[in-house]
């Protein structure tokens, strides 16, 4: 899937998330793009950004930051 | 009981199941029965849990794959149907006055289907499995396969903290919605948002309920999906509700607090307690048009063997199980190999068992959720999940 958006890193609040999968189901990156807590990836930067997962979210437990614009903060 | 083997350090079983669901437990129950040697992993310590799934399974289903209705982990007995439309009138299906004597709790009558505790039920059928020679492997996630010259396969494994690689003859990916075991023969296994039921539910306290499951249809309550109140046993319910997120503004939870407080069952949850949250996604999507590869198959969720009028599918999990199963002790045991081309008669037998039907399920369904006018839509949907659950239901069979 080709997206012209910035990549983003997502962020899981772990205590807000009940672990259902549904964001890990509607993702369309390769295999591995889960983190090991059956949520999308939380380390590593999409560059689809379709954003689908946080939508999916039944609980609204993702949040992201675009990864331009927060640099400083992920590495 | 047929057992591993092992080549140098290597061990060898003629399949490895991935999921220790109802699509794995019986895939691998099955096969096991017939001869091979199974090995079936979970990545999960305790079967079950964290439960995403309000367990409401007909007798029937259970009959069919063999299941035993045991106390160990039903729930409470079920014996019809409420469907409401978005206003609250209500088509009560109850087998108890449609089919006295057949259906009912007295002596020489039997249950419509139950609501289990997935815990539990997770649990019995990976006993039945493991009393059928299976071994089970829990803490046990599955990493990758990789096709051998020799036609079988390697499956890399994390057991607790130890990396180690199996080899098997086929890998039978049963690992539910979030399936990546597609993704690694390159079956793209993703669920369009559009089709992806995002939902939620409370097990609560202090909410009556009569034998039947609940259903409430209506874009203001579940646009996309329905509403739900089931039976849970022990004076406790389930109310939960699903949505389609492209057809709505908010998430689950506001849908279900909005449900919970403001529609016409208010007056009936005043007084419930929460004492469990669960949810889960649902695919109401078609069944993936390629459901294996070289040395793999996959099975359930994870081929979206989803009913997806009901978003139910512990029945289609069971009966998809049994058909791979059946389909692999025979290929394996005529000596053929695991190609794709072998594999495609799984797919085949699922079809014509019910493969076919599932795919007229999920038109029916696509054409309720294109209508674009709400009141039509909601009308249809109504009617569909009236008449799905009817004595004459032309979708009995599926
Ligand atoms: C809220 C909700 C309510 C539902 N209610 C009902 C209902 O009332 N009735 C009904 O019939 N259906 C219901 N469903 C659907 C039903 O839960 C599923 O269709 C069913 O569980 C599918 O079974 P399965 O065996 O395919 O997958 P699952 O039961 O999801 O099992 C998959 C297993 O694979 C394991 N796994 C995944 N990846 C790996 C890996 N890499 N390595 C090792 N293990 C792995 C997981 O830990 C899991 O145990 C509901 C679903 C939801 C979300
Ligand atoms: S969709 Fe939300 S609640 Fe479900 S696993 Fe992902 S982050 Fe957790």
């Amino acid at each position: 899937m080709m997206s012209t958006k910035d990549p983003v890193v997502f962020e899981v609040e772990w205590n807000a998330c009940i672990k259902c999968g549904a964001c890990v189901a509607v993702c369309p990156q390769e295999a591995g793009f889960t983190s090991s807590f059956d949520t999308i990836a939380v380390n590593k930067a999409c560059d689809i950004a379709c954003m689908f997962c946080q939508t999916v979210c039944p609980v609204n437990a993702i949040t992201h930051q675009t990864l331009f614009s927060t640099e400083a903060a992920v590495f | 009981m047929p057992n591993s083997s092992s080549i140098g350090t290597m061990t060898v079983f003629d399949i490895v199941v991935i999921g220790s669901g109802p699509a794995g437990t019986t895939t691998a129950r099955y096969a096991a029965e017939k001869g091979l040697s199974v090995l079936m992993v979970d990545k999960k310590q305790e079967l079950g849990a964290p439960i995403q799934c309000s367990g409401a399974v007909s007798f029937n289903a259970l009959d069919n794959a063999g299941v035993f209705p045991s106390p160990e982990f039903i729930q409470e007995a079920i014996y019809g149907f409420a469907i409401y439309n978005g206003q609250g009138q209500k088509k009560v299906i109850d087998y108890r006055k449609i089919k006295p004597g057949e259906y009912g709790s007295e002596a020489g009558a039997k249950p419509l289907g139950f609501v289990v505790d997935r815990r539990r039920f997770d649990r019995y059928l990976a006993t039945q499995a493991e009393r059928a020679g299976v071994t089970i492997w829990l803490k046990t996630e599955a990493l990758g396969y990789r096709v051998l010259d020799d036609g079988s396969c390697e499956v890399a494994l994390k057991k607790f903290n130890d990396t180690i690689t199996v080899k098997a003859k086929v890998v039978v990916g049963a690992d539910g919605v979030q399936s990546q075991v597609g993704k690694w023969a390159g079956i793209k296994t993703h669920i369009k948002l559009s089709e992806l039921a995002s939902c939620l539910q409370f097990v609560v306290d202090g909410v009556q309920t009569e034998g039947l499951l609940e259903i409430v249809t209506g874009h203001e309550w579940a646009p996309g999906g329905y509403a739900w109140v089931f039976p849970k046993g022990h004076g406790y319910a389930e109310i939960g509700l699903g949505v389609t997120r492209t057809m709505c503004t908010d998430n689950a939870q506001v849908y279900l607090d909005k449900f919970l407080k403001q529609s016409f069952f208010k007056e009936r949850f005043k007084n419930c307690r929460i004492l469990e949250i669960q949810g889960g996604g649902v695919p109401l999507a078609a069944p993936l048009k390629i459901q294996h590869a070289d040395n793999l198959i996959l099975v359930g969720d994870a081929a979206r063997h989803v009913n997806s009028i009901t978003g139910g599918g512990i029945h289609t999990a069971l009966s998809s199980g049994k058909i791979a199963g059946n389909f692999l002790a025979a290929l394996l045991l005529s000596g053929e190999p695991c190609t794709k081309e072998n594999l495609k008669g799984y797919h085949n037998n699922w079809l014509n068992a019910m493969g076919n039907n599932m795919w007229k399920l999920y038109e029916v369904k696509r054409k309720i959720f294109d209508t674009a006018d709400i009141a039509q839509r909601d009308e249809q949907l109504y009617a569909t999940m009236s008449n799905y659950f009817s004595v004459d239901s032309e979708y009995k069979k599926i």
